[in-house]
């Protein structure tokens, strides 16, 4: 195996274990910050979009696998959310991880506040449609406020990632 | 600058990955093996997190809490006494009430069997409202079975392992659960809107005597999935929209589910 698969394995599997025994439960107003749908997209930064786009999926995956929501929807999201941030770097603002310091914060907040809608949506694609009973503006506002303020420590570990894996541009 | 091959290599990815995950929604079985799977490679590492992670949040909740800690402990102790007044002088009248339900051929929940388990993990996600217990289908614990806490019903098992077992809250946006007031005269159906919400209500008709404070229980009904008389809910809002002949209520759960440290699981299956 190489070692930039075991790289993205290890981190992704500490981001998950992080993400359920210490995130969840510090609940802001109620709301659990997905940091795993904020690792795509820190991945994303280093400029490997298959790297972020399979993080994503398999992060997601795994999150779902503690909980009673319909299986892989995260991962969906997450994947998606890789995809997305990868091709804004490419097609749009440039190299995001050497944009203005402001620029990833406000992708972040931007993701954040998409993230919990697509995820609602993608629910009702695959016959969910409960998921709409549920509150999803102060999910939106509360991801939008804690990836603004963590996408930066964020992408600086998944910058540390991408250096150990080999697949870093810099 | 991305080539057309990588972008369509992407595409066809995340397409195979929603493809995927519509293929393990409609085949539930499916997901529960792989999801097994994935919280089996996961758990490893949740483990040692929790192992370095817990000892230093609980130092620093203790510090910075102790005063809070120690009223609540006073707190706590008053509220055990006043508890323990009540169930002396409730036990001679639940004695007649079993009486009477067993000549009266009536299930009585105070009758069944229940296994005290211990709240070992709440749900990660937003959109989920469940518990993990501790107790499994080696100590008796099934899949549907209803589950009691702080005053009232907190939901049912949905999934089990043999240590360990899943609750769905009543709060969880797919709960449903048939309920009566007014003494048992009038019926209706107590949703979950999700973690944060309050719980809702089907149609009730304005000429309900209802009251905030009223409270729900569960109906029993044949086929139901809850026995009767469990506490679900109270009344918290009623509003009634001009030209309209229902209320629209919002509802408290009877039992407090933020606090959950132990719960009940009542031995009864719901008839298939």
């Amino acid at each position: 195996m190489s070692r930039g698969i075991v790289a993205l394995v290890l981190s992704t599997l500490i981001l998950v274990a992080t993400q359920i025994t210490i995130i969840s439960p510090l609940r802001i107003a109620g709301v659990v910050v997905m940091v795993v749908w904020l690792w795509p997209l820190a991945l994303s930064l280093t400029g490997s979009t298959p790297f972020a786009v399979a993080s994503g999926f398999v992060a997601g995956v795994l999150f779902d696998a503690h909980s009673q929501t319909p299986f892989a929807l995260s991962g969906v999201v997450g994947a998606l959310i890789g995809l997305l941030v990868s091709f804004l770097a490419r097609e749009g603002v440039g190299d995001l991880d050497a944009a203005a310091w402001w620029v990833p914060p406000l992708i972040g907040a931007f993701v954040g506040l998409l993230a919990p809608l697509l995820y609602v949506a993608f629910g009702a694609v695959v016959g969910d449609s409960s998921l709409w009973r549920a509150s999803v503006w102060p999910m939106m506002l509360v991801n939008a406020a804690a990836f603004f303020v963590l996408v930066r420590p964020l992408s600086r570990a998944a910058r540390w990632v991408a250096e150990f894996g080999g697949w870093s541009r810099s | 600058m991305a080539t057309a091959r990588s972008r369509r290599r992407v595409v066809l990815v995340l397409s195979g990955a929603l493809l995927f995950s519509v293929v393990l929604v409609a085949n539930g079985g499916v997901a529960k093996g792989l999801s097994a799977s994935a919280r089996a490679i996961v758990s490893p590492f949740t483990w040692t997190i929790n192992l370095v992670a817990h000892p230093v949040a609980h130092l620093f909740a203790g510090a910075v809490n102790y005063s809070d800690v120690l009223k609540q402990n006073e707190q706590l102790r008053a509220e055990l006494g006043r508890e323990r007044l009540t169930v002396n002088e409730n036990s001679a009248l639940r004695r007649q009430l079993a009486q009477i339900n067993a000549t009266q051929h009536l299930s009585y929940v105070g009758a069944l069997d229940t296994v005290v388990a211990q709240v070992t993990a709440n749900s990660p996600s937003n959109f989920s409202a469940s518990v993990t217990i501790s107790k499994g289908t080696a100590d008796g614990v099934l899949v549907g079975m209803p589950v009691v806490a702080n005053g009232g019903l907190i939901g049912r098992v949905v999934s089990t392992t043999s240590t360990s077992a899943t609750v769905l809250l009543i709060t969880d946006q797919t709960s449903i659960v048939g309920v009566t007031f007014t003494n048992g005269r009038e019926h209706a159906l107590v949703l979950g809107h999700g973690v944060n919400d309050p719980l809702g209500a089907s149609a009730v008709q304005i000429s309900s005597p209802l009251r905030p404070g009223s409270i729900f229980a569960t109906d029993g009904l044949a086929g139901g999935q809850f026995p009767a008389g469990l506490p679900v809910a109270r009344v918290h809002t009623i509003t009634l929209t001009p030209g309209t002949s229902t209320y629209e209520l919002t509802l408290k759960p009877a039992a407090d589910l933020t606090h959950l440290s132990y719960v009940d699981v009542l031995i009864w299956e719901p008839a298939t």
